[in-house]
C-alpha cells in the first residue's frame, strides 16, 4: 500500500522539496488512503464515541488521529499494522485530551453520554451497551472495547495503550465481570418493561 | 477479586472471534458455558460489542478522506519549511546576540575610559560628515575602530558557521 508517489488530484505544488527523503513522502497515495479511510473510519470512530463518550470530541480526535497517520513514518506489514497504529495514535490522543489541565479527567463520566444525534433512533444493542458503558471508567470501556469489538490480544492492547501485557489481563477480567453484571441487569429490566 | 483460569476460556475466545459460537462449537463448550460464570460473561460482553461494532461500521465517516489526505499534506509541507527555516532562524538569533554582546563591550569600554560620548559628538555635528582619517588619527579612536569592526566581522563568520552547521544537522 506504501507508495512514493504522492502527486494526485489533490496534491499540492511544490510538497516535496528538493531532495526529499522517502520519509518525507506520504505513506499512500490519495485513493489508496480513501479506502483504507472508508474501512477503518466508522470502527475507530466508534471506538474513540464509545470511549471518550463525546461525539464531537471523538470526531475530532478522528480527524487528527488520520492526520498525525498520514504525517508519520507508518509501520509496514500491511493495513493490520495500519489499524494498530492508528488506535495507538487515538488512545494517546484520549491520553492527552485526559491529561489537559480541564474539568473533566480520566475518571470523569460525562453527561448525556451517547446521546441519539439528529433525531436517529438508536440501534437495541446500542441501548443496552450505552447505559453500562456510561458506569465503567474510561481505561476499561478501552480495554473492553479494544478486545472484544475489535478482537485484539493482550499483547496488541498492550502495545496500542501503553500498558504492561501482564497487567491487562487482570484489569480486562475486572472489567468485563463489572460489565456483564450491569448488562444482565440492564437485560432483566428490558424483558421486566416487556 | 481473584482472577480465575478457565481451560476453556481460549477455545471459547478463538470461538467468537471467528463467529462460530454457538452453532460451531460441541456439546462439551456449549454446557460449560451454562455452567461457567466467566466463560457466560466472555459470552455476553463479547456478543454484545460485537454487535455494536458491526452495526457502526454502517455509519459514515463524518469528513471525506481527500479532505484529510490534503490537510496532512499541507501540514507536512509546512513542517518541511519549518525544517529549512529553523538554520537560519537560529543563525540571525545567534549574530543578534553577539551584536548586542559587542554593543555591550563598547559601552562598557566607553564607560570606563570616562564617557566622552557629549564631547565625540560635538566635534561630529558641525562637520555634518564622517572623516575616517579624523577618527584614525588618534591611537585609541583606531584600536576601538579595529576593535569593532574585528567584532563585527567575527560575529557575522559565527553566524555563518551557525547556520551551516545546523542545516547539515
Amino acid at each position: 500500500m506504501r507508495k512514493p508517489d504522492t502527486t494526485g488530484e489533490y496534491a499540492i505544488p511544490n510538497v516535496e522539496t528538493r531532495g526529499a527523503s522517502r520519509t518525507d513522502q506520504l505513506p499512500m497515495d490519495s485513493d489508496a488512503f480513501s479506502g483504507f479511510y472508508q474501512r477503518s473510519a466508522p470502527a475507530l470512530r466508534a471506538y474513540l464515541t464509545r470511549v471518550s463518550g463525546n461525539h464531537a470530541l471523538a470526531d475530532d480526535l478522528l480527524q487528527e488521529s488520520y492526520l498525525r497517520f498520514l504525517c508519520a513514518t507508518c509501520p509496514e506489514g500491511g493495513e493490520v499494522n495500519y489499524r494498530r497504529y492508528l488506535y495507538r495514535i487515538a488512545t494517546n490522543l484520549l491520553r492527552d485530551h485526559w491529561r489537559r489541565p480541564r474539568a473533566a479527567c480520566l475518571d470523569d463520566v460525562p453527561e448525556q453520554f451517547l446521546a441519539a444525534r439528529d433525531g436517529l433512533k438508536r440501534i437495541e444493542s446500542q441501548v443496552t451497551l450505552d447505559p453500562a458503558l456510561l458506569q465503567m471508567r474510561p481505561r476499561e470501556r478501552q480495554l473492553l472495547w479494544l478486545a472484544h469489538a475489535e478482537g485484539y490480544s493482550h499483547r496488541e492492547i498492550a502495545e496500542i495503550t501503553g500498558l504492561n501485557a501482564a497487567g491487562i489481563r487482570l484489569l480486562l477480567f475486572r472489567a468485563r465481570r463489572k460489565i456483564a453484571r450491569l448488562l444482565r441487569k440492564q437485560l432483566d429490566a428490558d424483558r421486566g418493561q416487556a | 477479586m481473584m482472577l480465575s483460569n478457565c481451560t476453556y476460556e481460549k477455545e471459547l475466545t478463538q470461538a467468537l472471534k471467528d463467529g462460530h459460537w454457538p452453532q460451531g462449537c460441541g456439546q462439551e463448550l456449549r454446557a460449560h458455558v451454562n455452567a461457567c460464570g466467566t466463560c457466560s460473561d466472555l459470552v455476553l460482553v463479547t456478543q454484545t460489542f460485537q454487535r455494536v461494532r458491526s452495526e457502526s461500521d454502517i455509519a459514515a465517516p463524518a469528513v471525506s478522506p481527500s479532505l484529510l489526505w490534503w490537510r496532512a499534506q499541507l501540514r507536512r509541507r509546512n513542517a518541511a519549511e519549518q525544517r529549512v527555516a529553523q538554520p537560519i532562524t537560529i543563525a540571525q538569533t545567534f549574530a543578534w546576540s553577539v551584536t548586542a554582546l559587542v554593543g555591550i563591550i563598547f559601552v562598557a569600554s566607553q564607560y570606563r575610559s570616562g564617557l566622552h560620548w557629549a564631547s565625540w559628538w560635538s566635534e561630529l555635528v558641525p562637520s555634518r560628515t564622517f572623516h575616517l582619517l579624523s577618527v584614525g588619527s588618534e591611537p585609541v579612536g583606531w584600536n576601538l575602530a579595529l576593535l569593532i569592526s574585528g567584532l563585527g566581522v567575527l560575529a557575522l563568520l559565527s553566524a555563518v558557521v551557525v547556520y551551516l552547521a545546523s542545516e547539515k544537522s
